[in-house]
């Protein structure tokens, strides 16, 4: 949109040289008075609606995420035109249905940047998604700030127009846990550990980074296994981490295995002193639910939302959504408090600069930290973000911090409790 | 070894709930010459109905294959009737393979707009509790699996063995053309044998939801199984399906206790090929032609 807007007053400035001297005089100082108006002064010289384009998974695959990410734009966007817009122009949502589809995410952005031509473009669900979709957004000089792509290959393709509205890359998810058992004292510290993993992208490399740690500490591996995605039954994988006594269990885990895992451990009554799982635990709507609230006790995840986080503007976040959506701040998932602060990012850079355009937010977003309902975020030069997700454990049925201590809202609680059966 | 024990349990108990799932599917192929692309579908569908009737009525999800029995007999002589009875006969074989996929298809949008594709399980309170026998634990849920399909497997052999349908479901597996001479409706009986397939599915999706989570998506994991079952089985014997069943879940569990779980499948495979090689229709597949 910076480009469009300069290539109007632009035009406007030609016409105006081919005026009389006097006219050109008084319509130049209108015209320029408004054209300076963009790059910083009142934000009620441009009233039309500030355009975002969006292709989200509504259908297919991530259907289930891609609504939960719509959900959150939608709320940010309702909020943000309550109070009088971005710069003093509505924010206007067009948001389109990829199918899940990696081909077609790309036909979307590029209808959505040269057919509708939107200002601004927020992401899709999804690295496999975010990937293509940043080229396209790259190759036209948009920002593309994005709450759903934090795989490694996202930040392989050095763009520097891509910011990961996440507090850490997905693949340091578990480096908080580290943190945490390497700060005990040593006599303290577990002496031996697992990890089951699952053969993703998005979960083995997670407890792979937390052993390279806990190895280099003196904690010994006693079980490292990775399992096919196709895997129904974890009955076995259980039987030989349980033979094989660890004090920890890092799970490298996606959804459905972090539930069939729990619930092999319960039937096989093994109980670790500490018990990390990547993904999965962290959802309050789901994990409960599957595996029952009172087998949660103790189980460590790491997110960056969740309904009790105690993060700043958290509890305005549930109401807000409450009253769109209904439910409660359960029901939440957290993609739709990632795609909500993606659009908060938009809103902080407008009242830094005065700016709202594709330029000015990729120059604003590199520097600076920038405090959103998932955390104080910076980014390095290919959009990932320099900070680290906060360790919660279940603990009396809900979610809690508990590292880093200055966030943490209880105490670590080890050892874990027995499971309730 | 109390590694492998246990890893034996569990395989014997997994391979009970595979078995009941693959004799209906190796049922249709017997009958009908049909390979039932749906058959992983059916049992998610089943799953489903088992966990509205948990959630909405409070039905325990063994009692509930009570009502989702009939319901998905219902639906295999529907479907049938619908889309496999117009085919025909000569390429029912290769067509029929199209349809039931696209069966498989539409039973999975219908749910995923139903259900949305977020995972669910069947939570009626025992489903964790265990027993400690030896040191060994045995999954309480895995054992009544096990225990109702070896009910339901005797129920489909009494009803293959001792009834006027069984005897013209054999009979016509056997030789249709005579079957049909002797005065039996060899569409009726297609149309009973798919839905007696059908109606395992029921059993089976009801025990399934117990033990793992599921979407609208699992089914295709499931249908690569019982295809494989089957076909190691000897495609159209129930005994055969249910000793290659047997041989998945235990040989997938041992490896996966003793060796590596990335192995587990990737075994399965190499027996599946070993046996082929040598028994190209399977375990048990020379004589089943007539011998269900």
């Amino acid at each position: 949109m910076a480009k469009l807007q300069s290539h109007k007053c632009w035009d406007k400035r030609l016409r105006n040289r081919r005026g009389t001297a006097a006219a050109a005089l008084l319509v130049a100082g209108v015209t320029l008075s408004g054209c300076a108006s963009s790059p910083g002064s009142s934000p009620s010289s441009d009233s039309t609606p500030l355009k975002i384009g969006i292709s989200l998974s509504l259908t297919g695959d991530f259907a289930d995420p891609g609504k939960a990410a719509q959900r959150g734009y939608d709320l940010w966007a309702t909020e943000v035109n309550k109070r009088g817009g971005v710069l003093g122009r509505q924010v206007e949502l067009k948001i389109v249905d990829d199918t899940s589809s990696p081909d077609q995410v790309v036909t979307n952005y590029q209808n959505l940047i040269t057919g509708d031509k939107v200002d601004l473009v927020f992401g899709p669900f999804s690295s496999l998604l975010t990937i293509p979709a940043s080229r396209v957004a790259k190759r036209y000089g948009y920002a593309f700030i994005e709450p759903a792509g934090g795989g490694p290959k996202v930040f392989d393709q050095h763009l520097d127009n891509i910011f990961f509205v996440q507090p850490a890359p997905v693949v340091k998810g578990g480096d908080v846990f580290a943190d945490y058992i390497l700060s005990l004292p040593a006599d303290q510290r577990p002496k031996t550990a697992a990890y089951p993993k699952l053969d993703d992208p998005f979960a083995a490399p997670i407890a792979d980074n937390v052993k390279q740690r806990f190895e280099a500490a003196g904690i010994r591996t006693v079980y490292d296994e990775t399992y096919a995605a196709e895997t129904a039954d974890m009955g076995p994988i259980v039987t030989k981490v349980a033979a094989a006594k660890p004090d920890v269990v890092v799970a490298g885990t996606q959804i459905e295995d972090s539930y069939a895992e729990v619930k092999a451990m319960i039937q096989q009554k093994f109980n670790p002193k500490w018990l990390f799982m990547s993904n999965g635990a962290s959802s309050p709507a789901d994990f409960p639910d599957k595996v029952g609230y009172a087998n949660t006790a103790g189980i460590f995840s790491s997110g960056d939302w969740y309904p009790d986080s105690p993060i700043a503007g958290t509890k305005e976040f549930i109401a807000a959504y409450a009253a769109k959506y209904g439910g409660n701040g359960n029901a939440i998932d957290n993609t739709s408090a990632e795609a909500f602060a993606s659009g908060t990012l938009v809103e902080l850079v407008a009242a830094k600069t005065g700016k709202a355009d594709n330029a000015t937010i990729i120059q604003t977003l590199h520097s600076g930290t920038w405090p959103t309902l998932v955390g104080n975020l910076s980014w390095n030069a290919d959009g990932a973000p320099n900070g680290s997700y906060l360790l919660v454990q279940w603990i009396d049925g809900r979610l809690r911090t508990v590292y880093p201590p200055d966030t943490a809202q209880h105490p670590p609680l080890t050892p874990k409790p027995q499971w309730a059966g | 070894m109390q590694l492998a024990a246990q890893a034996i349990i569990l395989g014997v108990l997994t391979g009970g709930v595979y078995a009941l799932m693959a004799s209906g599917q190796t049922l249709i192929f017997g009958v009908m010459k049909v390979v039932n692309l749906a058959q992983g579908a059916f049992v998610v569908l089943s799953a489903y109905l088992t966990f509205s009737l948990f959630t909405g009525f409070g039905v325990d999800p063994f009692l509930a294959i009570l009502i989702t029995t009939p319901a998905m007999f219902g639906l295999g002589v529907a479907v049938h009737w619908l889309v496999l009875r117009p085919l025909k006969h000569e390429d029912v074989g290769q067509l029929s393979l199209l349809v039931t996929f696209a069966v498989a298809l539409g039973v999975e949008g219908v749910l995923a707009l139903a259900y949305e594709t977020t995972y669910r399980s069947v939570q009626p309170g025992y489903e964790n509790r265990s027993w400690t026998v030896a040191g060994l634990q045995i999954s309480e849920v895995r054992l009544y699996a096990f225990g109702l399909s070896a009910v339901m497997l005797a129920a489909l052999y009494l009803i293959l063995e001792r009834t006027r349908l069984g005897m013209a479901i054999r009979a016509t597996v056997q030789n249709p053309t005579s079957a049909r001479l002797l005065g039996v409706s060899s569409e009726r009986v297609a149309a009973l044998g798919f839905g007696l397939g059908a109606a395992t599915a029921a059993a089976a999706g009801s025990v399934y939801g117990l033990l793992y989570p599921f979407n609208p998506g699992s089914h295709y994991d499931l249908i690569s199984r019982l295809l494989t079952i089957v076909v190691l089985g000897g495609m159209g014997s129930v005994g055969g399906a249910v000793v290659a069943a047997m041989i998945m879940g235990v040989g997938s569990s041992i490896v996966a206790a003793l060796a590596s779980p990335i192995w587990s499948d990737f075994t399965f495979f190499v027996v599946l090929l070993a046996v082929l090689l040598i028994r190209p229709r399977g375990l048990f597949g020379a004589r089943a032609r007539g011998a269900l």
